[in-house]
């Protein structure tokens, strides 16, 4: 099945928010950001702004009705800044008027006089003045301080992460507008329509039920717009509620990059202990998240990540620490893994270093310690599956790691400016929200009288193809093609209480709602046609091909034929289901349970090109074993894995978030943020799957049709590129000591291999020399 | 601010005007003309979701002034159908699922358009160069590729 919007998307005939025609008297609005990361306002002038021909309206904190609170988790997030501004970029005043321009030009004639208060930007400085957000969290499993006097080598180090720009292609933005009765209707981009709902709600002091959220689709979003929408949901809602007219707010890309949160940096020290085989016996970590000026999500980013901690391994005795730390950054918040990624990096830090240390190869540590069916993640859920070997070891047979192994050892043999690096990375990524109530969801399917169908679901199409698997679903549920199923928009008046299109599980969620709701159609349907066929039941009724069999033959009855008798015969054809993910549960108090309905495992194998005189570097190839279940639709999951691998790629090698003392975002701007481009990413990506017949995962795994999540999970692979990179800068210079600091941009690949600040040191110097005369 | 008389042909059709001087070509394609397919992804020609021809070269329609298309040719996503058929670069995306979340596709079809009139037949090599001015975030560029190499087939 195609992607169900491809025609349109094609025709350039999608709409997204502000591509739908304009209501009469669409206003726009633009927001004054504070320009300092953190200070206590003394005055904010507003007069020029209102004097600005085309400003309608200039609002403050003074003029949000209800309560200036916009945070998810924890309640520290002021929709306009109030007294104090804590991040530059915060959202102080916003200026309404007649077109985008003008209200800019209303935005540029504020001004604040705010007082300077001390800046963090940093994590550990941050931890270190107690500025923390929620509580410290620790998961632990065996004795980890008695385990090190057992252990033949015990190394520490220390990582430093660097955050990620979501850089969906449609800004943030939104479109409210006032209808009858005080009741406002918000055009959104988010993947969190609920959320926006409750927020609104909250700013304006009205019930849930006067604010109704549409989406149709998002140009991207990525973790983005989970909660980060909400802000300008607000804003939007806030405009029209005062000016009483339609508002809308688009953010230019410098503003969304300014303003909005992204994937968290973090700052870790870890410290391992192995047998002398390389078994590892006991690991220690502490991660320093950094938080930015808010929760947000931070707190769920940071349980997923210390849930995470041991990547793909079994490690007897282990103690996972982790805070939110509190600096002067936007508040950051989900991104594609939630936090699971940096936990799974600073584990193959710790292996990479201790099999640096050892003289043996990383891979051979990874796969001794790989996690086998009886083991036990550190938070006690057990792993039922052999699926981390199974992949590891598919990977490494189907695409031959030791000819790979070999080719590069010889290519390092034979030149000096070039180096190639090969690493593979194990990805086994959690699936669930690991807060469980969140894991619900509702559908509402109507069958109408000519045989087309209506559904609605609480998840949102952000391009992940989420209406393309729910209408496949629909459609082989109900035994009717696909084209007769309209995937509505994401709208709060049909489906309430939604939880965020995230965690890899929106497919899990509703489309098993969607088959609870079109089950009841199909029985009713059923015991109808047994009705009109004279049967004694409905039991050897089915629906397939649009026809109706008796004992898998047809029996001469259309579906068009029998939605129209039912609906002559009052036979209700609207359906609601609703599913809660089974047996998943999680205790805080003693960090034990079992947070996920399963687990998705993966391995890919990453070869690189190093040119050691430029720091520049080619991805040769990409090579992936994947446990992706019984697809859905394999070119959905196929682009979800591609996609999830360019983002992983990206965050470790080109996408340098630079942060000046001030607070200030340094690489504010596609020019100086780079994201992978087509010539970037390499031409051999190849994926295979694990036979489904080899699947020891199944059991648990609650996916409709026996799918799987496949959202997040192929990120992880792109941690294998910093990995790669690390070992040809290793074989170009094996006399250093390389820091493992992320992202390896060329240009701090190139800092990193010459710390001497220039080239021509002896024993390259000789080298070159060689070189030439060969 | 000054006002300028412009005329463009927009898809075929002469869209004439009166503008102000600094409106740029994307804000008249979309605004003025209700022409939603061209996206704007980063105001800067970084991400190339604004691409669109002009006399034939694609352009990156947010650094370009309406007026700078005055007595030109414009040929958007929308031009790109003929009597309700597909253009083969249309039919390619969507054959080989080399779209996503859909909003770079329009300015994708775009540059790849202006590659295949410079290059009937580019190597993958050519085709990853044509397009690198192009961001996508959804996908890794595997299907779009296979798409224009589909068009590339097919012209």
């Amino acid at each position: 099945m195609r992607q169900i919007d491809a025609a349109l998307h094609v025709r350039g005939e999608s709409q997204y928010v502000d591509d739908v025609p304009p209501p009469e008297g669409l206003l726009q609005a633009a927001v004054f950001g504070s320009p300092l990361a953190h200070g206590r306002i003394n005055s904010l002038d507003l007069t020029a702004a209102r004097q600005v021909e085309g400003v309608l309206a200039v609002l403050t904190a003074a003029d949000i009705p209800g309560e200036n609170q916009i945070g998810p988790i924890i309640a520290d997030e002021a929709m306009l800044a109030d007294g104090e501004v804590h991040y530059i970029g915060q959202p102080v005043a916003i200026v309404v008027a007649s077109s985008r321009r003008i209200a800019r030009q209303g935005v540029a004639a504020i001004t604040l006089d705010c007082s300077p208060l001390p800046v963090i930007v940093d994590p550990k400085e941050a931890f270190g003045r107690n500025e923390i957000i929620g509580v410290p969290r620790t998961i632990a499993r065996g004795d980890v301080d008695a385990a090190w006097a057992d252990c033949d080598l015990v190394l520490e180090g220390s990582c430093d992460l660097g955050g990620q720009e979501h850089v969906y292609l449609e800004t943030q933005r939104s479109r409210a507008i006032p209808l009858e009765g005080g009741r406002l209707r918000i055009h959104a981009s988010t993947q969190s329509p609920y959320a926006g709902q409750r927020m609104i709600a909250r700013i304006l002091g009205v019930p849930f039920n006067r604010i109704e959220i549409d989406v149709q689709r998002l140009g991207g979003a990525f973790g983005g717009k989970e909660d980060q929408a909400t802000q300008w949901a607000c804003v939007a809602a806030l405009s029209a509620w005062h000016t009483g007219r339609p508002v809308e707010i688009v953010l230019s890309r410098a503003e969304d990059m300014r303003m909005t949160g992204k994937r968290h940096p973090y700052r870790s020290d870890f410290k391992i202990g192995l047998s002398a085989e390389g078994r590892i016996l006991a690991y220690q970590v502490a991660h320093y998240q950094n938080a930015g000026a808010g929760a947000d999500l931070s707190p769920a980013v940071l349980e997923r990540t210390l849930l995470h901690s041991t990547g793909s391994y079994a490690i007897p005795n282990v103690r996972l620490f982790g805070v939110s730390c509190r600096t002067n950054l936007p508040p950051n918040t989900a991104f594609r893994g939630f936090g699971g990624p940096q936990g799974m990096f600073v584990m193959e830090c710790a292996i990479a270093r201790a099999a640096e240390a050892m003289g043996k190869p990383v891979a051979e540590i990874q796969r001794l310690n790989l996690l086998g069916a009886g083991d036990h993640f550190p938070y006690g859920q057990p792993t039922g599956s052999d699926y981390a070997r199974t992949t590891w070891d598919q990977a490494a047979r189907s695409y031959d790691l030791p000819a790979i192994e070999s080719r590069i050892a010889e290519h390092n043999a034979t030149h000096f400016e070039t180096k190639r690096g090969v690493a593979v990375m194990p990805v086994c990524f959690g699936i669930s929200f690991t807060t469980t109530y969140m894991n619900q969801a509702s559908a509402l399917l109507h069958v109408y009288s000519d045989g087309s169908v209506g559904l609605s679901t609480g998840g949102v199409e952000m391009g992940q193809g989420l209406h393309t698997n729910l209408a496949g679903i629909a459609a082989s549920a109900l035994g009717i093609a696909a084209t007769r199923i309209r995937v509505e928009s994401t709208n709060t008046t049909r489906i309430a209480n939604m939880s965020p299109s995230a965690a890899s599980s929106t497919t899990l969620l509703n489309g098993n709602a969607v088959l609870l709701a079109a089950n009841q159609i199909l029985d009713r349907l059923k015991s109808l046609a047994a009705a009109e066929l004279d049967l004694p039941g409905p039991a050897d009724v089915s629906i397939a091909d649009e026809q109706v069999l008796v004992g898998g033959e047809p029996a001469g009855l259309s579906w068009t034929e029998l939605v129209g008798r039912a609906f002559k015969a009052r036979t209700g054809l609207s359906a609601h289901g609703f599913y809660a993910t089974p047996e998943i549960h999680y205790d805080k108090a003693t960090e034990q349970g079992s947070p996920f309905a399963y687990h998705v495992y993966g391995a890919a194998i990453i070869e690189v090109t190093l040119d050691c005189l430029r720091g520049t570097y080619t991805i040769d190839s990409v090579k992936i074993t994947h446990d992706l279940g019984r697809s859905l639709n394999e070119r959905v999951d196929l682009g979800q894995i591609e996609g999830g691998l360019a983002q992983g790629l990206g965050w470790v090698s080109l996408e340098d978030l630079q942060y000046g003392p001030d607070g200030r975002l340094l690489s504010p701007a596609l020019a100086t943020y780079k994201v992978p481009d087509a010539h970037f990413m390499p031409d051999d990506i190849q994926t295979n799957f694990i036979p489904i017949a080899d699947d020891t995962n199944a059991a648990s795994n609650p996916g409709p049709y026996g799918s799987k999540a496949v959202g997040e999970p192929p990120l992880m692979y792109g941690i294998g590129l910093f990995f790669a990179l690390r070992r040809a800068m290793r074989a170009f210079r094996p006399d250093l000591d390389l820091p493992f600091v992320s992202p390896l941009t060329p240009e701090r690949v190139l800092m990193a291999l010459y710390p001497e600040g220039h080239v021509a040191f002896p024993p390259i110097a000789s080298a070159v020399e060689a070189a030439h005369e060969r | 601010m000054a006002q300028q008389n412009i005329t463009i042909k927009v898809n075929g059709t002469d869209q004439a005007a009166e503008i102000e001087q600094r409106l740029l070509l994307v804000h008249f394609i979309r605004e003025n003309l209700a022409l939603t397919g061209t996206h704007i992804g980063c105001d800067t020609t970084h991400c190339g979701a604004c691409t669109l021809i002009l006399d034939g070269k694609a352009v990156k329609s947010c650094t370009v002034f309406a007026v700078q298309a005055d007595g030109k040719e414009v040929l958007t996503i929308e031009g790109m159908t003929t009597n309700g058929e597909l253009h083969p670069l249309q039919e390619g995306f969507m054959e080989e699922h080399g779209l996503q979340c859909g909003f770079c596709t329009p300015g994708m079809i775009m540059s790849s358009y202006a590659l295949l009139q410079e290059n009937k037949n580019p190597t993958e090599a050519e085709i990853r160069w044509g397009i690198s001015g192009n961001l996508c975030r959804c996908t890794g560029y595997v299907n779009i590729v296979k798409a224009v190499q589909y068009a590339a087939q097919k012209a």
